[in-house]
């Protein structure tokens, strides 16, 4: 591969080699390993301890797509992500747009809404559930209202959806507020000499030049909405009444994986989700060629 | 001259041991567990073997599911604790899978050890194939937690030994229409608490959530259902299913918002410590009944009974000094340590006296008394129990019919669904 290159050309690339080979290692070993290694258990009806694996073909795959459980849990996945996606995105770009502007204790309010990104996702959890308790909860008490949270099957997926937003906007905020420092000032000066106010200075300027962070933040926002987990986990005891309308695809993996020993079915649930992931991937970015604007 | 210098170190150091340790080739054992209720006293047997043996002992606390998930990765790559604790849940995959070390040439060379002192279920659960991969920690008992203060409160009598199924329903009845105003139900069970709960009631009426033979079950029949049944009246009046599940019946009982729970007596140190537990009391489990002749004949009071086992590494680096340890801590000594010192109760035969002693003030004789006077049974377990154990507590099992206990055909459709589920699960072990 070094033919056709110069000797200063062939020294750079072999330094350039070494110096991604760390990351390089770690890909093959954190990641390209274990995404074969799921993918090869998935055809196969797994031993105890990862011994005597048998191939069983596409057996796996005909179970799972038959279980009603895998389409409503993709269902309640999709819910969630209905709900976490658009509400994190919007809340973020607004707050985002409004701690650009110089006003004071700026800094202040950006630590407060990024605060839930660096509390444990676990711990943030364990105090939703408490606030959401129909008996003891904070909301309950405050509202004067007796309503199961996250017992009631028709509420408990947009309880759980709140605290995903209520996770994210912080990371998104950080993301947009970035975008927003890209934009030059002389777009909103030469704006305003015209005339514009500032919703249509909003509309006009700051849409479609923080599109490409939009677009950026909704892509990797659905994948992390798809492969929720610990929400789930966390919030709903095992006997909750809702859990089978809520339960993610990964909380059916993890289910099967690591509760029931069941690897090979479960390698064969976060395969299917893969393949669905990177299905919606493909079209989002054909999407983006039509939609984000590059200057 | 260096050489010289070696030997004549070597010797002073041999010379320095006392001369009953034995010397092991290792300074350390990691030792994991999942309660951190037995942690303080189980550390303190360990160190008592430390002193003898010059081995440190470090006890790690893995709350119980990620204790297993951990366990069963550290057995696929190779990297499991050296001595930890086994559960009727998962022996049997550990065993078939000789992922345990085999203990038979130990015990027999062990004066301490002899297999006949100890709870014969525990022994045998630990037992595959004529191989003994661990030693009986402690067994563990169900009894009736009652709340003294509540019962004031509302004027009903506290439980006795002599009370039946009907007794808690009618007792459950009466606080929970008198506490109706303060929010205070008479008895509270989630479909969760299966050992210590419903499964009881099941072995009363004779009926059996795993047959003998861990090849079936009975709950699907008339017996069964029976049981079921009862159940059903008592959930009537019980707190709601969306409290159990969202508040937990423990802390329930311990917010004063329940009169009743059944508890397991690996629990009593935690009710035992809590704020109120002066009004905390504990009965035997209510009976079934069930030829009417207005008394506890043998076979109408179960309680469910299971045991922890001290087991090694098939791997560990010093095989004599895991087995020197599980030896200590489940021999007489230690056994009875354990349960002077409150952690559980024996895994050795005739050690429960000195556990009812253990905690000043509360009475837990009832955990005692329900195997002197009642009958027990191995908690219900096949080679894969979480399978099926985890699919009665969820829709589709029992679930449904605490979410809707007023009407009796969804319980008996739930105790046919829970025959299909058990009796599909064996099938696919």
């Amino acid at each position: 591969m070094f033919k056709h290159m110069s000797p200063k050309e062939r020294t750079e690339a072999k330094w350039g080699l070494l110096f991604v080979a760390p990351t390089i290692l770690g890909l093959i070993i954190l990641n390209f390993y274990p995404i074969f290694n799921t993918i090869y258990q998935s055809f196969c009806k797994t031993g105890d301890f990862g011994r005597g694996n048998t191939f069983v073909g596409l057996a796996n795959y005909s179970k799972v797509l038959a279980a009603s459980e895998t389409w409503q849990s993709f269902w309640n996945t999709i819910k969630y992500a209905i709900i976490e996606v658009p509400f994190g995105i919007i809340i973020a770009l607004i707050l985002a747009v409004l701690l650009n502007k110089k006003i004071g204790g700026r800094s202040i309010y950006r630590t407060i809404f990024f605060l839930p990104m660096v509390c444990a996702p676990a711990a943030v959890a364990m105090v939703w559930k408490w606030l959401y308790n129909t008996q003891f909860g904070l909301l309950n008490n405050i509202f004067h209202t007796s309503i199961a949270w996250i017992s009631d099957p028709n509420i408990a997926w947009i309880s759980i959806g709140v605290i995903g937003v209520w996770s994210i906007i912080g990371y998104n905020m950080v993301l947009f507020i970035g975008g927003l420092q890209e934009i030059p000032g002389d777009f909103y000066e030469a704006a305003s000499i015209d005339g514009a106010n500032g919703l249509r200075q909003f509309f006009s300027i700051t849409v479609p030049l923080l599109s490409p962070t939009t677009f950026f933040i909704v892509q990797t926002r659905i994948i992390g909405a798809l492969t929720i987990f610990d929400l789930m986990f966390m919030v709903m005891d095992k006997t909750n009444v809702a859990l089978k309308k809520v339960q993610s695809v990964v909380y059916l993996f993890y289910q099967y994986a690591f509760t029931n020993g069941n690897k090979g079915y479960g390698a064969t649930l976060v395969v299917v989700l893969l393949i669905f992931i990177m299905i919606l991937t493909f079209v989002l970015q054909q999407v983006e060629k039509k939609v984000v604007y590059h200057n | 001259m260096k050489k010289r210098v070696l030997v004549g170190a070597l010797a002073g150091m041999i010379l320095a041991l006392p001369l009953s340790a034995q010397a092991y080739n290792v300074s350390e054992l990691q030792v994991n567990i999942w309660d951190n209720n037995q942690l303080a006293g189980i550390q303190q047997i360990a160190d008592e073997w430390t002193e003898e043996s010059g081995v440190k002992v470090t006890i790690n606390v893995v709350d119980w599911d990620n204790y297993w998930t951990l366990l069963e990765a550290g057995a696929s790559g190779g990297q499991m604790p050296d001595v930890f604790w086994m559960h009727s849940n998962t022996a049997q995959m550990y065993m078939e899978n000789d992922l345990l070390l085999n203990l038979d040439d130990y015990i027999a060379a062990d004066d301490a050890i002899d297999l006949a002192n100890y709870y014969e279920g525990v022994v045998n659960l630990y037992n595959s194939n004529g191989v003994q991969y661990a030693l009986p920690k402690d067994h563990d008992t169900i009894a009736l937690l009652y709340n003294k203060a509540l019962f004031d409160k509302y004027g009903v009598e506290y439980p006795t030994d002599d009370w039946t199924w009907d007794d808690l329903l009618a007792a459950a009845t009466a606080i929970t229409e008198a506490g109706a105003a303060d929010g205070v139900y008479g008895y509270a069970i989630n479909t969760a608490n299966n050992q210590d709960g419903w499964y009881n009631i099941v072995y009363d009426y004779g009926a059996q959530i795993i047959t003998d033979d861990h090849k079936g079950t009975t709950i699907g029949s008339d017996e069964g259902k029976a049981a079921m049944e009862k159940l059903r009246q008592i959930l009537e009046v019980s707190a709601p299913q969306t409290t159990v599940a969202e508040t937990g019946t423990d802390s329930l009982f311990q917010s004063g918002l329940t009169a009743m729970i059944t508890q397991g007596s690996w629990m009593i140190n935690s009710f035992y410590t809590s704020e109120n537990s002066a009004d905390y009391a504990w009965a035997m489990l209510p009976y079934a009944d069930v030829n009417e002749n207005g008394a506890c004949d043998p076979g109408e009071r179960y309680s469910a009974y299971n045991g922890l086992g001290w087991a090694a590494s098939y791997q560990v680096a010093d095989p004599d000094a895991a087995y020197s340890l599980i030896s200590y801590l489940c021999s007489e000594k230690g056994q009875l340590e354990q349960a002077e010192l409150g952690v559980t109760m024996g895994g050795m035969l005739g050690v429960s006296d000195a556990f009812s002693n253990a905690f000043p003030g509360m009475d837990v004789s009832a955990f005692v008394r329900a195997e002197e006077e009642g009958d027990l049974f191995f908690r219900p377990y096949t080679r894969n129990t979480t399978v099926w154990e985890d699919a009665l507590q969820q829709a589709g099992g029992f679930l449904d019919a605490w979410q809707n206990p007023s009407d009796p055909a969804v319980m008996a459709a739930a105790c046919d669904n829970a025959q299909a589920i058990i009796e599909q699960a064996i099938a696919n072990e």
